[in-house]
């Protein structure tokens, strides 16, 4: 009987606390699909006959779609950029015995402790000699710098982890450090490489920082730097504001939903070994 | 659970291949080249800048401490670092004992046999996906004194007081509410790395437990507590640094000013105000006392890591 | 493991399609220049100006790259030193732009004629250093007053104030009626202080020649006048929105749009979207009241001037533009296109406005002397590590307002907060 009460107990606790992480991005859903005046009137109930106008304003009238290539693209080349360079780097670290491997792997530590954007300032300076200040691209660089130390640090724990077997017999069979890492290492270690995608796409699909400072041009805007100047265009519509900020964040949303178990089941196990 | 920063054996390849090291260094090269170039230089380079003054796009002129005398001295500055700390302080405490104690209640509770927890899982992850300038307008509109959901909620019960009680308003609680944000929006990350820890706890301890007829509040304290030390460690070492990272919260539940009277002022937003966008109306950003500001926050952080990895050397000891 | 690989496929199919569609180039002759502003709120109704433009100048377009309001400034600046800054640039008046001068950012104008036939002298020195060079062209002005909402005036009685004592008087009605008197709130802290303080402050201490006599150490920022000015945030205080400390700006309009509130400190650049929003009910202006016995004073400003970025590549198209806008055409489509923003050319003053709303609240000042927001002209010109006047004002009428300072308290919080840097007034110090 006490069992019972402490699992209706369990329940009632986790289903509150679901009411609440749930409700703010209910509002944002049921409001969108509202008018203007209707919002401020009953902000928290469904609308009784959803309007779709601010949707298809949306989509006609704004950047929102070269907002969200923008995004994508820059999304993509990191994270690919993070998943194939970091990977490298922690097959290699995992084998290389040696003070310098120490060494390069404790600096990678480092980078998850101090935060990129204390060196702002320089990277402002760099990213403008380069001359992509303005441009979206500016942004891949410090994207992928950002995200290896954590890359690095997931993927040698993973590595670590896979049989020793298997390098064994493969080498040999006289294969190659790079054949074996393309072939047996990338492949055992696929369910790690989605999660550190995803930690990379919620960080760079929700970036504000750097696209503020790097003061993206009209047509370069990230999606997320896009909404913020609708903001300020339409602060006073708040169903397009509403509709933009949906739309920004669906795609991550469902891909977080589609790839939870899995990416819960990497994080983890990234997150307590080290 | 030990923390192991030393890099084991199994995963690795056979002795035989191991003996050409530097080759081994050829595959880092390209993340050691991304990284260095800007992360690590920036940050050390950032850190020169502080020695530096000037109005232009690059501080020029070298002041020596100057920056530095600046900042701790001039009011001006001081005042805001004294008040940026302190609120930066209470974000963390918030974000330690609700965030993390949540996180910590939340795992505990999943980690047991539970039907549909991985729906909760996800629930409880689902805010740390959204970008918290998302999440900061909802919260303005749920918290709105004229028509927000929380003002209508209190009323609904009976506390007329709160009726249009300004929440991001009131310099007495707007950093606790800019808080309580910020652990509604993070308080997955907490309960997934406790849940991973949860589950690194061998089960033969639990039934050597349940024979024995210990209670659930028993096993908690006496089996899983003392397991789940080095866990509490890691969490609140990254929310230490998080917090003295953090500028979107602010920013988007408030503005760069840390509105009102300055109550939400943290270390990112002056970071952001001073040395980087400048503070309005003007916005001349002065880059110097900016960077004397980040080399502050790196020496905040510094000592927070080493504090960590100090006691958990200790523990490690304890454990072996 | 299917999920990854699809994921993947999609991610790099996604990666090739948007390589391929941002390698299509565009037609040659034509030239596309880029204009920064702060006016959000303008992009349709600005739209309309710039085709007009390329109308008369096909092979020239213009496009309006609006930033929000507050951080205009910062951005501006930013992407003048990052080198990505627009080819044409809304200037703000007086320090801001003088800085963006002295640093090299923006193109002088003296040599074009335009300027100097089609604007006075006045209306050029927002925009002209100390050694009488000018960069920027005075593009509109914009005032400041109260609008109010008709029906609930009539329905309660309540005449139009014409004095403060009326307008408190008024509020009070309301209040006790249940509607909220001033839907202004503070939220964004610089609402306190440009739409309101800044607003009924010419009544309270006078017209340019008052002002004069601040700037130049006659009389200190904590006389009686000022006094008085601070005393009037502490009496509307009261007929805020209940947590106005948590009301921004944006809530503020709707606040008056919803019919809530019934009158609004505003400017009219709020002209075009409270016409846009279209309330279901009459609203008009009024100009903010002097006390009984003073001078209605109403605060009417050069807000805004455009000027040229120093390493645009396409000065001479930049320059046709402006030269186009001193002309009568261009200033009547301004007028009419943008309601509430009033052309500064001498041709430009004496127009029709499309908007009755618009020319209501140009009409305000009819008759009444007229002066520019008080901390504009020298006031922000702080050294680093100094606070500026705009902050001491804004802080001050923010401590006002939510009652953590008296109005005495607040005055001598700005003349020492100046004392500390602006010479003229430092001989006060005790």
């Amino acid at each position: 009987m006490k069992e019972r009460k402490v699992i209706i107990c369990h329940y009632l606790i986790l289903s509150i606390w679901a009411l609440i992480a749930l409700f703010p991005v209910w509002t944002m859903l049921v409001n969108s699909f509202k008018k203007q005046l209707d919002i401020f009137k009953n902000p928290f109930v469904f609308p009784i006959s959803p309007n779709f106008d601010a949707y298809l304003y949306v989509f006609r009238e704004s950047n929102f779609l070269l907002y969200c290539w923008n995004t994508l693209l820059i999304t993509v080349v990191s994270i690919v950029c993070v998943l194939f360079i970091g990977s490298l780097a922690a097959y290699a670290l995992v084998n290389w015995k040696g003070l310098g491997s120490k060494f390069i792997y404790l600096l990678f530590l480092a980078g998850i402790m101090i935060p990129i954007r204390l060196g702002t300032i320089n990277i402002f300076q760099i990213i403008r000699s380069m001359n992509l200040m303005g441009s979206v691209y500016g942004l891949i660089p410090v994207y992928i710098a950002w995200g290896l130390p954590m890359a690095v640090f997931i993927l040698t724990t993973f590595i670590q982890d896979l049989p020793g077997e298997l390098m064994e017999s493969a080498s040999l069979d006289g294969a190659s450090k790079l054949r074996i890492y393309s072939a047996i290492t990338i492949p055992l270690i696929r369910p790690a490489l989605g999660t550190v995608a995803i930690f990379n796409l919620i960080n760079i699909w929700n970036d504000i920082w750097f696209p503020l400072i790097f003061n993206l041009k009209e047509d370069q805007r990230t999606l997320l730097l896009g909404v913020t100047y609708f903001f300020g265009t339409y602060q006073t519509d708040w169903s397009k504001v509403l509709v933009v900020l949906t739309l920004a964040t669906l795609p991550v949303l469902l891909l977080y939903m589609i790839m939870s178990k899995q990416f819960i089941k990497g994080l983890t196990a990234g997150s307590v070994k080290g | 659970m030990k923390q192991k920063v030393s890099v084991n054996t199994l995963g690795a390849l056979p002795t035989k291949m191991k003996r050409k090291r530097d080759c081994w260094f050829l595959y880092t090269i390209p993340a050691l080249i991304i990284y260095i170039w800007f992360m690590a230089f920036p940050l050390f380079n950032s850190m020169r800048l502080s020695l530096y003054t000037g109005s232009g796009f690059v501080p020029s002129h070298f002041v020596g401490l100057k920056n530095y005398v600046d900042l701790f001295t001039n009011p001006f500055f001081r005042d805001r670092l004294v008040g940026a700390i302190i609120h930066t302080g209470i974000l963390f405490a918030i974000c330690m004992g609700i965030q993390n104690t949540l996180g910590l209640a939340f795992a505990n509770i999943l980690s047991g046999s539970l039907k549909g927890s991985s729906i909760y899982r996800t629930i409880i992850f689902l805010p740390a996906t959204l970008s918290i300038l998302v999440t900061g307008f909802l919260w303005r509109l749920i918290l709105n004194p004229n028509w927000g959901a929380v003002n209508q909620v209190l009323a609904m019960l009976g506390m007329t007081r709160f009726s249009n009680y300004p929440w991001l308003g009131d310099p007495k609680v707007a950093m606790i509410i800019v808080g309580l944000v910020t652990a509604w929006q993070w308080v997955g990350i907490p309960t997934m790395i406790f849940l991973a820890g949860f589950q690194g706890i061998p089960e033969d301890l639990y039934e050597a437990a349940n024979i024995d007829g210990a209670s659930r509040r028993q096993v908690f304290w006496k089996i899983k507590a003392p397991l789940l030390i080095p866990v509490v460690g890691l969490v609140s070492i990254l929310t230490f640094v998080g917090n003295f990272n953090s500028f979107d919260n602010v920013f988007a539940l408030e503005n760069p000013n840390g509105a009102p009277d300055y109550s939400t002022d943290i270390m990112g937003t002056l970071f952001y105000r001073i040395g980087i966008a400048g503070q309005n109306p003007i916005g001349e950003p002065n880059m110097g006392v900016g960077a004397s500001i980040a080399t502050v926050i790196f020496f905040i952080l510094l000592t927070g890591v080493t504090f960590w990895m100090i006691s958990q050397n200790r523990n490690n000891k304890k454990f072996e | 493991m299917k999920k990854v690989r699809l994921v993947v496929f999609l991610l790099v199919l996604i990666s090739l399609i948007s390589i391929a569609a941002t390698s299509t180039g565009f037609g040659a002759d034509k030239v596309t220049l880029t204009i920064g502003s702060w006016r959000v709120d303008d992009v349709e109704s600005i739209g309309k100006v710039l085709a007009a433009f390329t109308q008369k100048y096909p092979n020239i377009q213009i496009k309006f790259n609006p930033t929000n309001p507050p951080d205009y400034n910062a951005v501006l600046r930013t992407q003048l030193t990052g080198g990505s800054g627009p080819d044409l640039m809304y200037l703000r008046s007086f320090k801001i732009s003088a800085d963006l001068f002295k640093d090299g950012f923006i193109a002088p104008l003296t040599d074009m004629t335009a300027l100097k036939q089609n604007y006075t002298e006045g209306n050029l020195s927002p925009w002209t250093n100390d050694k009488g060079v000018i960069y920027g062209l005075p593009f509109m002005a914009v005032s400041h007053g109260i609008y109010y909402n008709s029906n609930l005036f009539k329905k309660y009685k309540i005449n139009v104030p014409t004095t403060w004592q009326q307008l408190i008087i008024a509020a009070k009605k309301l209040k006790a009626a249940g509607i909220i008197p001033f839907a202004n709130g503070s939220k964004e802290q610089w609402d306190m202080n440009e739409i309101v303080f800044m607003n009924l402050l010419p009544d309270f201490i006078g017209g340019r020649s008052s002002r004069l006599e601040y700037e130049t150490g006659k009389v200190p920022f904590n006389d009686a006048k000022m006094v008085a000015a601070f005393q009037a945030i502490k009496d509307i205080a009261p007929y805020l929105p209940a947590g106005q400390e948590g009301v921004s700006y944006y809530d503020a309009q709707q606040l008056f749009l919803l019919g809530k509130a019934a009158m609004f400190f505003g400017g009219s650049w709020d002209v075009a979207i409270f016409e846009k929003a279209a309330p279901d009910f009459e609203w008009g202006v009024f100009a903010t009241p002097a006390s009984v016995g003073r001078k209605t004073v109403v605060c009417f400003h050069p807000d805004c001037g455009i000027g040229i970025n120093k390493t645009s590549k396409f000065q001479k198209e930049a320059r046709l533009f402006l030269e186009w806008l001193t002309t009568k055409q261009a200033a009547q489509i301004l007028a009419d296109e943008i309601p509430g923003f009033y052309p500064l050319s001498k041709t430009g003053a004496a127009l029709k406005i499309k908007s009755a709303h618009a020319s209501q609240f140009l009409a305000i000042s009819n008759g009444k002397e007229t002066d520019l927001r008080f901390d504009w002209p020298v006031l922000m010109d702080a050294p680093q590590g100094k606070t500026d006047g705009y902050n001491l004002t804004q802080n001050a009428a923010l401590a006002v307002a939510k009652g953590a300072m008296t109005p005495k308290q607040a005055a001598d919080f700005v003349q020492d907060g100046l004392e500390q840097w602006y010479a003229p007034t430092q001989h006060f110090k005790k």
